[in-house]
């Protein structure tokens, strides 16, 4: 059995009548009350989001998912499409699993999928993607009076990004992907 | 007032701040909240007052950690305090010295709480008394806070969930409506379709919780099994037309409010806005004796927890003794980030902070 303190984005938890997938958590403390871990969850069977709040002293049952790098291909509908490139085995992810990342999401990547049973659950991102800057408005005189100032530049996957004003059109950049910050030209 | 981006951008350096518009637009509109409260306390008659972060005797609370630092002389002798994890006992003394309405922007500081979502370890909280006052006065007070502050915003209403998922904005209701105040009772009804008169033992609420699948494991409070039903069932319901103040919490879960007219329960209130918690607030308990009583019954607690203990302030049950003017105070304490947080549609309480905990940790630190 596993704590509620193991609860993370990803992890599979068994219920009464389903497995969950976590989709979002967050602590709550209620008015200096005892601490407890409130949970977004997607049923495995049922494809239904519900929500569960655990206080920190509860035990759950957390089953183990295997991790395996696959490369994303394409979105299918609301779906996201990797390979296995050890066996060319094709898998498809729901949307909602994939959450928030799916705004880095670009051909090519290898990304680490959790699988529980073969069913895709979680995904892990490379830390830093690379990007072509496909628009860049031109640096105007006088910008950079304040300093070292940014601009709105857009990327190959349609990404918006703040960057430095010397990016231009056609470079490639480096996003941290877990804060959506540029890092550096690539 | 927001601009549409759909990322979360935190303050972890003076350039990201400076070179950011987004955290830029925050930051300022955090400063200007700020500079709204003292204004329309000020108008109000309030004083602002002045008090120690760190304290020998915190408070009692069971469940909260203070952080534990230890002073030394410089002959080497050394002294444990504690960072306030609210300034309530000093400003309770204060009453009793004879300040009436103040108020007070502390920093306060709360251990192993979460270091983002909606929570910080460093937090910014606004604390405020009235005595003579009444439950009702505070909540007219903070209704009056928030939406003098809204409308110096130009704040047509909040921007987005301050939690949940998705863009998008809250509530239809306008300003110059009067805010939704419902008993716990109220809602316990309204939610469950439950009398809360009949669960306020631990005996009866532990069969309640088991019939509504929020059962607990082993031995556990009253408190635990009220807020596994109450969050896991309502609390994410709140506030989502209009802001709603919920009053009157059963009297075992308030060792610092007075009892209400129906002494089951006590006066203390907690503002929702959006399924978070904005405010909580208390009719005090100016008795000093009954006080005192449910302070050492706290501590037991926290000993039973096996957290650390240290002996309630005798200062501060003195200044209940002595009196509070008019023999009855009104008080509440509000999350100044989340109120921030509201204000600018930020979904993570790191982004309204400048280099907060996690901004700190973090590699572009």
């Amino acid at each position: 059995m596993a704590q509620t303190s193991d609860i993370r984005k990803g992890v599979v938890i068994k219920g009464p009548n389903d497995l969950f997938v976590v989709v979002e958590f967050q602590h709550v403390n209620p008015g200096k009350g005892a601490a407890f871990t409130r949970a977004r969850m997607k049923g495995l069977g049922s494809g239904k989001v519900i929500e569960n709040t655990y206080k920190s002293s509860e035990t759950i049952d957390i089953v183990s998912v295997q991790f395996q790098t696959m490369q994303y291909l394409y979105k299918v509908g609301e779906r996201f499409a990797f390979m296995n490139m050890s066996n060319y085995e094709q898998i498809e992810m729901d949307g909602d699993l994939v959450g928030a990342d799916a705004k880095y999401l670009k051909e090519g990547i290898d990304c680490v999928i959790g699988l529980y049973e073969d069913r895709p659950v979680s995904i892990e991102l490379p830390k830093k993607i690379k990007y072509k800057v496909v628009e860049a408005p031109p640096a105007v005189r006088g910008d950079s009076s304040g300093g070292n100032v940014t601009k709105e530049i857009k990327v190959d996957n349609g990404l918006i990004v703040y960057a430095p004003i010397f990016i231009k059109e056609g470079e490639e950049i480096l996003v941290n992907t877990e804060t959506g910050l540029y890092c550096e030209r690539a | 007032m927001r601009r549409h981006v759909a990322f979360v951008f935190f303050m972890s350096t003076w350039s990201e701040l400076k070179n950011n518009p987004r955290l830029r637009e925050i930051y300022e509109t955090r400063l200007r909240i700020i500079s709204l409260i003292r204004e329309w306390f000020i108008s109000a008659e309030f004083l602002e007052a002045d008090t120690p972060i760190a304290l020998r005797l915190p408070g009692q609370e069971p469940y909260l950690n203070p952080v534990a630092v230890d002073f030394n002389d410089s002959t080497g002798r050394s002294e444990r305090f504690y960072l306030q994890t609210s300034p309530e006992f000093s400003l309770k003394k204060l009453l009793a010295a004879g300040f009436n309405n103040i108020f007070q922007l502390a920093k306060c500081f709360r251990n192993t709480e979460s270091f983002g979502g909606t929570h910080n370890t460093e937090f910014t909280m606004l604390e405020w008394y009235r005595a003579p006052g009444s439950l009702k006065d505070v909540m007219d007070d903070t209704e009056n806070l928030f939406k003098f502050v809204g409308k110096e915003l130009g704040a047509v209403k909040f921007p987005s969930p301050a939690r949940g998922e998705g863009e998008g904005e809250v509530g239809a209701w306008r300003w110059e409506q009067s805010w939704d105040r419902k008993s716990m009772r109220q809602i316990w009804q309204e939610y469950l379709g439950v009398e809360l008169n009949d669960y306020l033992t631990v005996e009866t609420i532990k069969i309640l919780a088991n019939k509504l699948d929020c059962g607990l494991e082993g031995e556990a409070e009253y408190e635990d099994y009220f807020f596994k039903i109450f969050l896991n069932k309502i609390e994410t319901n709140l506030g989502k037309d209009k802001p709603v103040f919920i009053y009157d919490y059963p009297a075992q879960m308030c060792s610092l409010s007075r009892p209400s007219a129906d002494n089951r329960y006590a006066e203390r209130f907690e503002l929702y806005i959006n399924g978070l918690e904005m405010a909580n607030a208390f009719g005090e308990l100016t008795d000093a004796e009954a006080q005192a009583k449910n302070l050492e019954k706290d501590r037991a607690l926290r000993e039973k927890l096996g957290r650390s203990t240290w002996p309630v302030d005798p200062d501060f049950i003195g200044a209940l003794r002595s009196g509070i003017p008019g023999n009855c105070a009104g008080g509440s304490s509000l999350g100044v980030d989340r109120m921030v947080m509201l204000f600018t549609g930020a979904k993570d309480i790191n982004e309204v902070i400048f280099q907060s905990v996690s901004d700190q940790l973090s590699e572009n630190y």
